[in-house]
Protein backbone atom coordinates (compact mmCIF):
# COMPACT_ATOMS: atom_id res chain seq x y z
CA UNK A 1 0.00 0.00 0.00
CA UNK A 2 1.49 3.08 -1.13
CA UNK A 3 1.30 5.60 1.37
CA UNK A 4 0.33 9.61 -0.23
CA UNK A 5 0.96 12.27 2.03
CA UNK A 6 0.42 15.13 -0.03
CA UNK A 7 1.20 18.66 0.57
CA UNK A 8 -1.18 21.15 2.06
CA UNK A 9 -0.66 24.72 2.63
CA UNK A 10 -1.61 25.87 5.39
CA UNK A 11 -4.22 28.68 5.57
CA UNK A 12 -5.17 31.26 7.98
CA UNK A 13 -8.80 30.17 9.59
CA UNK A 14 -9.90 33.29 8.87
CA UNK A 15 -7.94 33.81 5.19
CA UNK A 16 -11.12 35.68 3.77
CA UNK A 17 -10.92 38.99 6.73
CA UNK A 18 -7.71 39.57 5.58
CA UNK A 19 -5.83 41.02 2.99
CA UNK A 20 -5.94 40.27 -0.08
CA UNK A 21 -9.00 38.50 -0.12
CA UNK A 22 -10.76 40.91 1.63
CA UNK A 23 -11.86 43.31 -1.06
CA UNK A 24 -12.79 40.16 -2.61
CA UNK A 25 -15.25 39.47 -0.14
CA UNK A 26 -16.58 42.82 0.88
CA UNK A 27 -17.82 42.68 -3.17
CA UNK A 28 -19.22 39.44 -2.27
CA UNK A 29 -21.19 40.35 0.33
CA UNK A 30 -22.02 43.95 -1.08
CA UNK A 31 -23.72 41.63 -3.91
CA UNK A 32 -25.84 39.97 -0.70
CA UNK A 33 -26.74 43.62 0.29
CA UNK A 34 -28.88 44.05 -2.57
CA UNK A 35 -30.85 40.52 -1.68
CA UNK A 36 -31.87 42.24 2.06
CA UNK A 37 -32.89 45.20 0.20
CA UNK A 38 -35.46 42.86 -1.75
CA UNK A 39 -36.55 41.17 1.52
CA UNK A 40 -37.41 44.48 2.76
CA UNK A 41 -39.30 45.00 0.01
CA UNK A 42 -41.18 41.80 0.30
CA UNK A 43 -42.02 42.63 3.83
CA UNK A 44 -43.20 46.02 2.55
CA UNK A 45 -45.27 43.60 -0.19
CA UNK A 46 -46.66 40.82 2.84
CA UNK A 47 -48.20 44.10 5.21
CA UNK A 48 -49.29 45.40 1.74
CA UNK A 49 -51.15 42.31 1.26
CA UNK A 50 -52.39 41.78 5.03
CA UNK A 51 -53.93 45.07 5.38
CA UNK A 52 -54.21 49.19 6.11
CA UNK A 53 -53.12 48.63 9.54
CA UNK A 54 -50.45 46.27 9.09
CA UNK A 55 -49.06 48.82 6.10
CA UNK A 56 -49.27 51.86 8.73
CA UNK A 57 -46.64 49.84 10.83
CA UNK A 58 -44.61 48.81 7.62
CA UNK A 59 -44.56 52.86 7.06
CA UNK A 60 -43.95 53.98 10.43
CA UNK A 61 -40.97 51.63 10.56
CA UNK A 62 -39.84 53.01 7.58
CA UNK A 63 -39.75 56.50 8.64
CA UNK A 64 -37.56 55.81 11.86
CA UNK A 65 -34.39 56.38 12.36
CA UNK A 66 -32.74 52.89 12.51
CA UNK A 67 -34.73 52.49 9.11
CA UNK A 68 -33.05 55.46 7.98
CA UNK A 69 -29.45 54.05 8.96
CA UNK A 70 -29.98 50.61 7.62
CA UNK A 71 -30.96 52.13 4.36
CA UNK A 72 -27.71 54.25 4.30
CA UNK A 73 -25.76 51.18 4.82
CA UNK A 74 -27.65 49.43 1.91
CA UNK A 75 -27.17 52.51 -0.10
CA UNK A 76 -23.08 52.55 0.84
CA UNK A 77 -22.71 49.09 -0.16
CA UNK A 78 -25.24 48.81 -3.36
CA UNK A 79 -22.79 51.66 -4.76
CA UNK A 80 -20.20 49.40 -4.44
CA UNK A 81 -21.49 46.52 -5.84
CA UNK A 82 -22.62 48.99 -8.59
CA UNK A 83 -19.16 49.94 -9.08
CA UNK A 84 -17.19 46.27 -8.79
CA UNK A 85 -20.53 45.01 -10.96
CA UNK A 86 -18.83 47.32 -14.13
CA UNK A 87 -15.21 46.82 -12.95
CA UNK A 88 -15.92 42.75 -13.71
CA UNK A 89 -18.07 43.12 -16.79
CA UNK A 90 -15.16 43.78 -19.27
CA UNK A 91 -13.49 41.20 -17.97
CA UNK A 92 -16.31 38.75 -18.02
CA UNK A 93 -17.95 39.76 -21.71
CA UNK A 94 -16.29 39.32 -25.18
CA UNK A 95 -13.73 41.41 -26.37
CA UNK A 96 -15.40 44.50 -27.99
CA UNK A 97 -13.44 45.39 -31.07
CA UNK A 98 -13.96 49.12 -32.29
CA UNK A 99 -11.81 49.94 -35.85
CA UNK A 100 -10.20 46.89 -35.67
CA UNK A 101 -8.94 47.79 -31.87
CA UNK A 102 -10.60 46.80 -28.82
CA UNK A 103 -11.71 48.61 -26.37
CA UNK A 104 -9.46 49.63 -23.27
CA UNK A 105 -11.67 47.80 -20.34
CA UNK A 106 -11.22 51.23 -18.22
CA UNK A 107 -13.70 52.53 -20.90
CA UNK A 108 -16.32 49.79 -20.82
CA UNK A 109 -16.33 50.00 -17.06
CA UNK A 110 -16.61 54.06 -17.58
CA UNK A 111 -19.33 53.27 -19.53
CA UNK A 112 -21.33 50.90 -17.80
CA UNK A 113 -21.05 53.22 -14.63
CA UNK A 114 -22.41 56.10 -16.97
CA UNK A 115 -25.34 54.25 -18.25
CA UNK A 116 -26.30 53.31 -14.66
CA UNK A 117 -25.93 56.84 -13.16
CA UNK A 118 -28.21 57.54 -16.31
CA UNK A 119 -30.74 54.94 -15.13
CA UNK A 120 -30.64 55.72 -11.52
CA UNK A 121 -30.87 59.68 -11.97
CA UNK A 122 -34.26 58.92 -14.82
CA UNK A 123 -35.75 57.15 -12.73
CA UNK A 124 -35.40 59.30 -9.82
CA UNK A 125 -36.62 62.28 -12.44
CA UNK A 126 -39.77 60.54 -14.08
CA UNK A 127 -41.11 59.12 -10.15
CA UNK A 128 -40.34 62.99 -9.30
CA UNK A 129 -42.59 64.02 -11.80
CA UNK A 130 -45.26 61.64 -11.61
CA UNK A 131 -45.80 62.53 -8.02
CA UNK A 132 -45.48 66.82 -9.25
CA UNK A 133 -48.49 65.58 -11.59
CA UNK A 134 -51.23 63.58 -8.85
CA UNK B 1 -9.24 0.85 -27.64
CA UNK B 2 -12.32 1.83 -25.43
CA UNK B 3 -15.23 2.02 -27.49
CA UNK B 4 -16.65 5.63 -28.35
CA UNK B 5 -19.43 6.71 -25.43
CA UNK B 6 -22.12 7.87 -26.88
CA UNK B 7 -24.33 9.32 -24.66
CA UNK B 8 -24.64 12.85 -24.42
CA UNK B 9 -22.85 14.47 -21.32
CA UNK B 10 -25.08 15.04 -18.63
CA UNK B 11 -26.71 18.65 -18.71
CA UNK B 12 -25.82 21.03 -16.05
CA UNK B 13 -28.45 23.25 -14.45
CA UNK B 14 -25.61 25.96 -13.62
CA UNK B 15 -26.24 28.20 -16.18
CA UNK B 16 -29.95 29.51 -14.94
CA UNK B 17 -29.06 30.01 -11.52
CA UNK B 18 -25.81 32.39 -13.09
CA UNK B 19 -28.19 33.70 -16.04
CA UNK B 20 -30.31 34.94 -12.74
CA UNK B 21 -27.36 36.39 -11.30
CA UNK B 22 -26.42 38.23 -13.87
CA UNK B 23 -29.79 39.61 -14.57
CA UNK B 24 -30.17 40.86 -10.64
CA UNK B 25 -26.60 41.93 -10.62
CA UNK B 26 -27.30 44.18 -13.66
CA UNK B 27 -31.02 45.07 -12.87
CA UNK B 28 -29.70 46.32 -9.15
CA UNK B 29 -26.69 48.05 -10.91
CA UNK B 30 -28.32 50.05 -13.22
CA UNK B 31 -31.66 50.87 -10.80
CA UNK B 32 -30.66 50.06 -7.31
CA UNK B 33 -29.70 52.95 -5.76
CA UNK B 34 -32.48 54.76 -7.06
CA UNK B 35 -34.78 52.27 -5.88
CA UNK B 36 -33.21 52.46 -2.41
CA UNK B 37 -33.28 56.38 -2.14
CA UNK B 38 -36.75 56.29 -3.33
CA UNK B 39 -38.42 53.59 -1.02
CA UNK B 40 -35.81 54.36 1.67
CA UNK B 41 -35.53 58.12 2.06
CA UNK B 42 -37.73 60.05 -0.65
CA UNK B 43 -40.95 58.25 -0.11
CA UNK B 44 -40.97 57.28 3.89
CA UNK B 45 -39.34 61.23 4.91
CA UNK B 46 -41.39 62.67 1.87
CA UNK B 47 -38.82 64.29 0.30
CA UNK B 48 -39.45 65.83 -2.99
CA UNK B 49 -42.73 63.44 -3.49
CA UNK B 50 -46.64 64.17 -2.21
CA UNK B 51 -47.43 62.51 1.11
CA UNK B 52 -50.19 60.66 -0.64
CA UNK B 53 -47.24 59.25 -3.20
CA UNK B 54 -46.32 55.74 -0.94
CA UNK B 55 -50.20 55.87 1.16
CA UNK B 56 -52.19 52.12 0.81
CA UNK B 57 -54.35 52.65 -2.01
CA UNK B 58 -51.70 54.20 -4.35
CA UNK B 59 -49.32 51.33 -3.52
CA UNK B 60 -52.08 49.09 -3.49
CA UNK B 61 -53.17 50.40 -6.88
CA UNK B 62 -49.65 49.91 -8.15
CA UNK B 63 -49.27 46.04 -6.86
CA UNK B 64 -52.72 45.62 -8.84
CA UNK B 65 -51.37 46.78 -12.11
CA UNK B 66 -49.84 43.76 -13.75
CA UNK B 67 -47.24 45.99 -15.16
CA UNK B 68 -46.83 46.96 -11.36
CA UNK B 69 -47.05 43.12 -10.70
CA UNK B 70 -43.84 42.27 -12.61
CA UNK B 71 -41.71 45.40 -11.89
CA UNK B 72 -42.00 44.03 -7.79
CA UNK B 73 -42.06 39.98 -8.68
CA UNK B 74 -38.56 41.01 -11.22
CA UNK B 75 -37.22 43.49 -8.23
CA UNK B 76 -37.72 41.21 -5.55
CA UNK B 77 -36.48 37.93 -6.98
CA UNK B 78 -33.65 39.07 -8.94
CA UNK B 79 -32.35 41.08 -6.20
CA UNK B 80 -32.97 37.23 -4.17
CA UNK B 81 -31.24 35.38 -6.71
CA UNK B 82 -28.32 37.66 -6.88
CA UNK B 83 -27.32 37.47 -3.23
CA UNK B 84 -28.30 33.66 -2.64
CA UNK B 85 -25.88 33.53 -5.59
CA UNK B 86 -22.70 35.91 -4.11
CA UNK B 87 -24.17 34.10 -0.59
CA UNK B 88 -23.08 30.45 -2.13
CA UNK B 89 -20.33 31.26 -3.76
CA UNK B 90 -18.87 33.32 -0.46
CA UNK B 91 -19.74 30.38 1.35
CA UNK B 92 -18.30 27.61 -0.34
CA UNK B 93 -14.75 29.39 -0.64
CA UNK B 94 -15.51 29.92 3.45
CA UNK B 95 -15.79 26.23 3.56
CA UNK B 96 -18.31 26.69 5.65
CA UNK B 97 -20.10 23.21 4.52
CA UNK B 98 -20.33 20.64 1.59
CA UNK B 99 -21.50 22.59 -1.29
CA UNK B 100 -24.61 21.03 -1.98
CA UNK B 101 -25.69 21.43 1.41
CA UNK B 102 -24.54 25.18 1.07
CA UNK B 103 -26.63 25.62 -2.57
CA UNK B 104 -29.88 23.76 -0.92
CA UNK B 105 -29.95 26.38 1.41
CA UNK B 106 -28.82 29.73 -0.62
CA UNK B 107 -31.04 28.63 -3.89
CA UNK B 108 -33.78 27.08 -1.17
CA UNK B 109 -34.37 30.72 0.28
CA UNK B 110 -34.16 32.63 -2.65
CA UNK B 111 -36.85 30.22 -4.27
CA UNK B 112 -38.66 30.04 -1.28
CA UNK B 113 -38.33 33.97 -1.43
CA UNK B 114 -39.24 33.79 -5.38
CA UNK B 115 -42.60 31.74 -4.99
CA UNK B 116 -44.02 33.93 -1.59
CA UNK B 117 -43.31 37.17 -3.61
CA UNK B 118 -45.37 35.94 -6.49
CA UNK B 119 -48.69 34.26 -4.70
CA UNK B 120 -48.92 37.61 -2.48
CA UNK B 121 -48.97 39.49 -6.02
CA UNK B 122 -51.53 36.74 -6.73
CA UNK B 123 -53.10 37.16 -3.46
CA UNK B 124 -53.22 40.94 -3.76
CA UNK B 125 -55.78 40.09 -6.97
CA UNK B 126 -55.82 42.40 -10.40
Amino acid sequence: MSERRPFHRLQPRHWWAHKPYRAYTVRELSGVAVAVYGAILLVGLFCLWRGQDAYAVYRRILASDWSFVVHAVLLAAVLWHVVTWFEILPKTMPKLILRGRQLPQRQVTAMGLLIALVCSAALLVVVVAIGAMS
Amino acid sequence: MRPINHTAPKRSAAPVFWLLFGAGGMLSALFGPALIILTGFMIPHGWGLPATFGDFPHVLAFARHPLGKLVVLAVIALFVWHGAERMFLTLKDMRAGKPRLLRLVTYGVAGLLTLVTASLLLAIGF
